[in-house]
């Protein structure tokens, strides 16, 4: 049984992996062909050095996620949650995310409606799940000047975290076969993404190691994904 | 001036390529999604079209089916230029030959300059 799930959790890693390494040609592309670009023109300052810095951030933090997720699945045991105020780090990732938006021609939209009480999360995984979502829905993002919302609000079942666009045909059982297909297809989320959106399936691994997960969700008439978590019982009663 | 449709979904990589387009003299049009390309085409007739054969929302293949079926659009030279590698473009081969496209690139490695050339070939036949 033992044998059986190890063998499983490996097969899942390696699939990510192969995601992951794939998906990292597209920033890779985008560098090599901005610095081709200023020796093809003969004008160095054809070269966007915004572009290529943004895009070496966004590998580098594909990497990165994609390295905590596998470090909180193995560890899950021993996994520290602890109270974390998602308003602060949904503002921290909008931050954060804000030069990507930009070179896609789109805005961040922080929509924090109200106060909430911390909730149980791994800290640097929730954010990490956040920005690597980010990084994957915003190159992704077939409109120009639209704004991606970051949002968070309440329900009767947690505080719900989420990513928000204009994604009207984004359905539940697309979803789920996303999930199905993903480190099968080239396009396991093609209704989302047009490459294997390695981010967005690193962000549910970590979110899945601190036992949620991401689902499709809807926010102000925009669609998208997002996670419920569990407010801190701790704090509730201080 | 010869006009180029750049059909590429990531819009910060299409930039890159209408630039260098530009710089080599040709007049460019972008086309994020298939909706998209079929305007741009609608309305300005492209004399080239460069594809990503990924497309959000879209099959490539089934887009250029779509995209040969107006006989207005039959005969404009497309090249693709896609994130797909050999291995995984093999199966679709015989219908990118059916489809009549001049060639295929594999984006990673395919450098502006070539891109720029194999545009400049198939026009210039």
């Amino acid at each position: 049984m033992v044998q059986g799930e190890s063998a499983s959790q490996l097969q899942e890693v390696t699939q990510l992996l192969r995601s992951v390494a794939d998906q990292l040609k597209l920033p890779l592309t985008t560098i090599a062909r901005q610095a081709e670009l200023g020796q093809l023109t003969g004008d160095p300052s054809q070269v966007d050095l915004t572009t290529v810095r943004t895009h070496a951030t966004a590998a580098m933090t594909l990497v990165d996620c994609y390295l905590l997720g596998l470090q909180l699945m193995r560890d899950q045991a021993t996994l520290a949650l602890e109270p974390v105020s998602v308003s602060s780090m949904l503002a921290e990732a909008a931050h954060e995310l804000d030069g990507f938006a930009k070179q896609y021609g789109a805005t961040i939209d922080l929509r924090i409606g109200g106060k909430y009480e911390p909730v149980m999360a791994h800290r640097s995984g929730l954010k990490s799940a956040v920005l690597s979502l980010g990084y994957a829905l915003l190159e992704a993002y077939p409109a120009t000047g639209k704004s991606l919302t970051l949002a968070v609000h309440r329900t009767p079942h947690g505080i719900v975290t989420g990513l928000y666009g204009d994604y009207e045909q984004l359905s539940a059982a697309q979803w789920r076969k996303a999930l199905e297909l993903q480190g099968r297809a080239p396009q396991p989320f093609s209704a989302l993404c047009n490459g294997n959106g390695a981010g967005i399936f690193v962000a549910e691994t970590i979110l899945r190691a601190m036992e949620t997960k991401l689902r499709v969700g809807r926010h102000n008439n925009k669609q998208g994904l997002a996670t419920t978590l569990q407010p801190s019982q701790q704090l509730r009663f201080v | 001036m010869m006009h180029v449709l750049c059909i590429e979904p990531d819009r910060v990589l299409a930039r890159t390529y209408t630039q260098a387009l530009q710089h080599a003299g040709y007049t460019t049009a972008y086309a994020a999604t298939a909706q998209d390309a079929v305007d741009a085409a609608d309305t300005k007739r492209p004399d080239l079209v460069v594809l990503e054969l990924q497309m959000t929302g879209h099959d490539g293949i089934e887009f250029l089916h779509e995209f040969r079926s107006y006989p207005e659009w039959r005969d404009i030279p497309v090249i693709v230029n896609t994130n797909l590698t050999p291995a995984a473009l093999e199966p679709v081969k015989p219908a990118l030959v059916e489809l009549g496209i001049g060639a295929c690139l594999y984006k990673p490695y395919a450098t502006l300059q070539q891109l720029v050339s194999h545009v400049n070939a198939q026009l210039a036949n």
